[in-house]
């Protein structure tokens, strides 16, 4: 495997973890404790604690799992009869130096998508490598943060654009070990230099153990805000015929988080904490599909564009929505600059919302694609597969290859994969194909040259053998390849027909393209 | 790269994306390469590195990776069915059209009014019909929510900023203000209890929005760490310059292309027509040659009648049998009875001569006009109307020397001088002017200038010409005196050469030659005659004077001038 980062400096260096017992008063953010998980001891950092009249519970984050299985445990059942790892205030200093100084050089390009990712997010913890006399509370973006030290992994990201919407990147940007060490980090100079003061989220300076103490008796929500976004914030979702539990923080109005149960309206997805108001709403809304034009239609399925500039509202709360679902999903900036392509099923109440994928007005790397996600309620159903398929549909009416705009979620990676491995396979194995170049296969499929190398070398189909390269069939994909088309048989393909598409490239005047504020 | 040297290998290969590469089943190929294969490149997963180590990730990439598709699985969490009433909430009144929806109307245009009740209001609402008299109405849940959006827009609008700086609950005074503009009147009525609702709400939730908003920013140094503010507008982006002028330049092709486009139809248009028009002249090139075999059928069959069949029924629209020339009706006629023929022949050259004579003669009327107006005046303009008499000459100018542009009517002069001042090549020079020019001309065909071109040896290129009138005529005078001290205008220095082949010139040249011979052939002969027969030598001299100066007039003729022409 590649390069780890800086996380996997932090755990694979020698570095003297500040282990020792905790007790439930002693515990706090930032700590990494064994936490009972299905049956076994999971390594789970603690994100947040909150005091109910039940006892105090934690917001733990598990590590090497995906943020989407963070929950809340009670505290039972954390394993206190283990040494916990404190968050490290005193090495950290020493540490974060050589691991920007590290990164800088030799890891280049790492240290870039760092940076970026760093500089488009809307929730990062301040880049404290720098900041000396930063607190916690007043994190600025690391654009502005002007220390020397971490000029390396910041200068990329100033020069770095702004997409608005990363498939995924951004929305926790930093893995939670190195994150963890810059708060750690962040403490250890408040305390030097602040004497032990920090700001909170209201404005209040208190120092570091008034604020310990409030997050230990006071509300969860309090605290220093950069931990906020780290946290779920939405404990159930009601839409349509669904109760849906959120992966993801999403920038909600902040009062929802104390609710149990937010309602989304399936067609209109507006918000609501309140069902008395929901059910208002529902008297009064008249929307019964998404509100743009439908561009695709056959008897499953249909698609809607939209325009994030003409239907702000409409937009901005789908990116809201997706975002309790992709964790890497700005909402930093505004839905203006893209399009949305939303797949819908019918039935007599309408066309329901079952996934979308967003893509830029312009997109200068060439992405035909930001964002796509399938809701939860309808995962697992092949949906996802249609959504790529369709965005590839796009990509050949423009007469371009498009590639998704990186980084992709763990979900989206799987996806990808098997749409390129399908569709690579279906062509390679037409009769009569005796050679064909990865360029040719480019313009088949709308993949990017990269894309098609990448998959073939992926799936060990491309090989060198007796000093020229071939493209080899392996057993297992043309196996993978039969089972697909039996399944094909019996279930009935579900395809996207070009034929369906009624669909030019929309074209935007500078402006409409450019944020036109 | 080393792996190929440890097994003796050379490096593989470059692979160029546009090489054929060879599509071959597992089966085809030997199976020990795999090894090396397989760690052949390093790929990026494009998901974010500190998520790659992910632990059900790892699990599902290994699983693909060797084909075991089914256990690629990311477990995630479960979503199940809600107990909501879907049917009450989600009426089925989705028709689907026949074609592709088209839709632009916003969420704000479907979902009526903003503010929906809640529990609370409820309870209100109930308690306040309660208390009023049943007779003075009821209010319903449509104008309860109308009266409250009005608040929260109002004061939306008269604290916008209400987040920040924590101002009182907006007073029922202030919101009358805008209540008469916005409200109508069955909602006025409750406004005043309503408002008490309202604001003990708003009190309750620190005089914010009932209805939670999202956060936007505020421009405080907060927002950019606070993870609730979202949707931020753009930072106006440097649009770089060469952008601009690409959109220039497309925006150029494009019109370019647009001319161009029209500029073809315009020439297929006119393609087309030529096409039409040359069928046209073809039928009637038929038509006309089965006439006259008609034509021909009469004469012999001995068929006399009106001959209608012979010409158009529609008079404009002749056979043309001379082909550029406008045909007449008449003209058809004229191979039939040719006296017929001939007259109407003759009556269109009367006319038209008739019409050049009226044009003629309005002109000299105009001229002579001219000259009645302008007597007794000397016009001493720089181009006058009518030219001082002083600078009349009768002869016409081989060139002009300048050409003016007349802001005023031509000269009605009928002179040769016209030539100076009028550019005689201009196709502007008007018609009747030259008529007139002519007809002065024709009035002494000895004195008109004419010009013969011959080549010479070695090709050169020679013109004759005779009858040339005094260069000076081509000088205007005021001009003239310009270019007196200018060497530089080598051009305009030959007036005076030519001077030289004047005809007066060159005949008083002659003449004194003669008479210097004369009188020296009269003192020879005086002295060899002396005094005597003095009467009859007197007589023979007057007759060799005579033919002298015949021979000398003769000579006079052609004065031959080489031109060279470059």
């Amino acid at each position: 495997m590649g390069v780890r980062d800086s996380h996997g400096e932090m755990t694979g260096t020698p570095d003297p973890v500040d282990r020792g017992f905790a007790t439930l008063n002693t515990i706090r953010i930032g700590v990494k404790a064994m936490v009972q998980k299905d049956g076994e001891l999971r390594k789970a950092e603690i994100l947040s604690i909150r005091h109910r009249k039940d006892g105090p519970s934690f917001y733990v984050h598990y590590v090497d799992f995906n943020k989407r299985l963070d929950e809340w445990v009670a505290s039972s059942r954390i394993d206190l009869s283990q040494e916990v790892e404190w968050p490290q205030p005193e090495k950290a200093d020493k540490k974060k130096t050589a691991a920007a100084s590290k990164a800088a050089p030799s890891k280049n390009v790492t240290a870039n998508k760092r940076a970026r990712a760093d500089s488009r997010d809307m929730s990062q913890t301040p880049d404290i490598l720098g900041g000396k006399n930063l607190n916690i509370g007043k994190a600025s973006r690391p654009s502005k943060a002007g220390g020397k030290e971490n000029l390396g992994a910041e200068t990329p990201g100033d020069t770095s654009m702004f997409p608005s919407e990363a498939v995924s990147t951004v929305g926790t940007p930093k893995a939670t070990e190195s994150e963890d060490f810059e708060m750690a980090d962040a403490a250890a100079e408040s305390k030097s230099v602040k004497e032990d003061q920090v700001q909170t989220a209201t404005g209040e300076v208190i120092t570091r153990g008034e604020e310990i103490e409030r997050l230990r008796t006071g509300g969860s929500m309090t605290q220093n805000p950069t931990e906020i976004h780290r946290v779920r914030n939405l404990t159930r979702l009601q839409m349509g015929k669904y109760d849906v539990e959120p992966w993801y923080f999403s920038p909600y109005p902040d009062s929802f988080s104390d609710v149990d149960l937010v309602y989304i309206d399936e067609f209109c997805l507006s918000y609501f904490d309140n069902k008395r108001a929901f059910e208002r709403h529902r008297a009064k809304c008249t929307l019964t599909h998404p509100p743009g034009n439908e561009i695709y239609r056959d008897d499953y399925i249909s698609f809607f564009e939209v325009d994030g500039r003409r239907q702000r509202t409409w937009c901005r709360n789908l990116c809201l929505l997706s975002k309790l679902f992709l964790d890497h999903k700005t909402l930093y900036y505004d839905v203006d600059p893209f399009l949305f392509y939303c797949m819908t099923t019918r039935d007599e109440t309408g066309c329901h919302f079952v996934g979308y994928f967003s893509k830029e007005k312009d997109s200068a790397e060439g992405y035909n694609l930001a964002c796509i996600m399938t809701l939860p309620q309808y995962q697992r159903r092949g949906f996802g597969r249609l959504l790529i398929s369709f965005s590839y549909e796009l990509s050949k009416r423009e007469g371009k290859l498009g590639s998704p705009e990186k980084p992709l979620s763990d979900l989206g990676l799987l996806g990808y994969r098997q749409y390129w491995r399908e569709t690579l396979v279906e062509l390679l194995i037409e009769p009569n194909r005796e050679a064909i170049s990865e360029n040719e296969l480019a313009v088949l499929t709308s993949m990017t040259e990269k894309d098609v190398h990448e998959t073939l070398v992926v799936f060990n189909m491309l090989r060198y053998h007796k000093g020229n390269w071939v493209i080899v069939l392996t057993d297992q994909v043309v196996e993978e390849h039969e089972k697909r088309l039996k399944k094909e048989e019996i279930k009935g393909a579900r395809k996207i027909d070009p034929a369906r598409l009624q669909w030019k490239p929309p074209v935007f005047a500078a402006s409409s393209r450019t944020w036109n504020w | 790269m080393t792996r190929y040297g440890g097994l003796g290998r050379t490096r593989p290969k470059k692979l160029t994306s546009k090489a054929s590469i060879p599509v071959v089943r597992e089966s085809d190929i030997d199976a020990i390469d795999d090894d090396i294969q397989s760690s052949l490149q390093q790929i990026e997963t494009g998901v974010e590195k500190a998520e790659e180590s992910e632990i059900h990730l790892q699990r599902a990439i290994n699983a693909t990776a060797q084909g075991k598709v089914n256990e690629a699985h990311i477990p995630t969490p479960e979503t199940i069915l809600s107990n909501l009433q879907y049917d009450e909430l989600y009426p089925p009144i989705f028709s689907q059209p026949a074609t592709y929806i088209r839709f632009s109307s916003t969420v704000e245009d479907c979902c009526g009014c903003p503010y929906n009740m809640t529990e609370e209001d409820d309870v209100f609402l109930k308690i306040m019909n309660e208390k009023r008299d049943p007779s003075a109405g009821r209010c319903t849940e449509d104008i309860f929510e109308e009266v409250m959006n009005f608040f929260e827009e109002t004061a939306q609008i008269k604290q916008p900023y209400a987040s920040i700086d924590n101002p009182p609950v907006l007073s029922f005074a202030e919101m009358q203000d805008m209540m008469d503009a916005t409200l109508e009147d069955p909602m006025k009525i409750f406004a005043k209890e309503i408002y008490e609702h309202w604001k003990s709400r708003r009190m309750a939730v620190q005089n914010n929005p009932l209805v939670p908003q999202l956060k936007f920013e505020t421009g405080q140094d907060t927002d950019d760490s606070d993870p609730f503010v979202c949707f931020r507008r753009r930072e106006v982006r440097q649009i770089r310059k060469t952008r601009g002028r690409d959109a220039q330049s497309a925006e150029k092709l494009r019109r370019l292309r647009k001319e161009l486009e029209d500029a073809r139809e315009l020439v297929a248009l006119v393609r087309q027509r030529e096409v039409a028009r040359r069928e046209m002249l073809s039928v009637e090139r038929q038509l006309f040659k089965q006439r006259c075999e008609v034509k021909e059928m009469k004469r012999k069959l001995n068929i006399k009648d009106d001959d209608e069949d012979l010409i158009n029924q529609k008079p404009k629209k002749r056979v043309l049998d001379m082909p550029p020339q406008r045909p007449n009706a008449p003209q058809l006629r004229m191979p039939l009875k040719a006296g017929q023929g001939a007259e109407d022949l003759q009556l269109l050259e009367d006319v038209q001569a008739e019409k050049e004579n009226e044009i003629l003669r309005d002109i000299k009327q105009n001229i002579t006009k001219h000259i009645k107006w302008n007597e007794g005046y000397v016009d001493h303009t720089r181009a006058p109307l009518s030219p001082s008499p002083e600078r009349i000459f009768d002869v016409a100018a081989f060139r002009p020397a300048f050409t003016a542009q007349l802001p005023t009517p031509p000269s009605s002069e009928s002179s040769g001088e016209m030539d100076t001042s009028l550019d005689v090549t201009s196709p502007l020079f008007s018609r009747d002017k030259l008529t007139s020019h002519t007809m002065e001309l024709h009035d002494e065909p000895h004195r008109m200038p004419s010009f013969r071109r011959r080549v010479g040896r070695g090709g050169r290129l020679m013109i004759d010409r005779r009858n040339m009138g005094p260069r000076k005529v081509d000088m205007d005078p005021f001009k003239a005196d310009r270019f007196k001290f200018d060497q530089e205008d080598s051009d305009e220095e030959p007036d005076y050469d030519t001077d030289a082949y004047s005809i007066q010139i060159m005949q008083h040249r002659a003449i004194t030659m003669a008479k210097a011979r004369e009188q020296a052939a009269v003192a020879a002969q005086a002295h060899a005659q002396a005094q005597a027969q003095a009467a009859q030598a007197q007589r023979r001299l007057l007759e060799q004077n005579g033919q002298h100066q015949g021979s000398t007039g003769s000579n006079l003729g052609p004065s031959a001038v080489s031109v060279s022409e470059t």
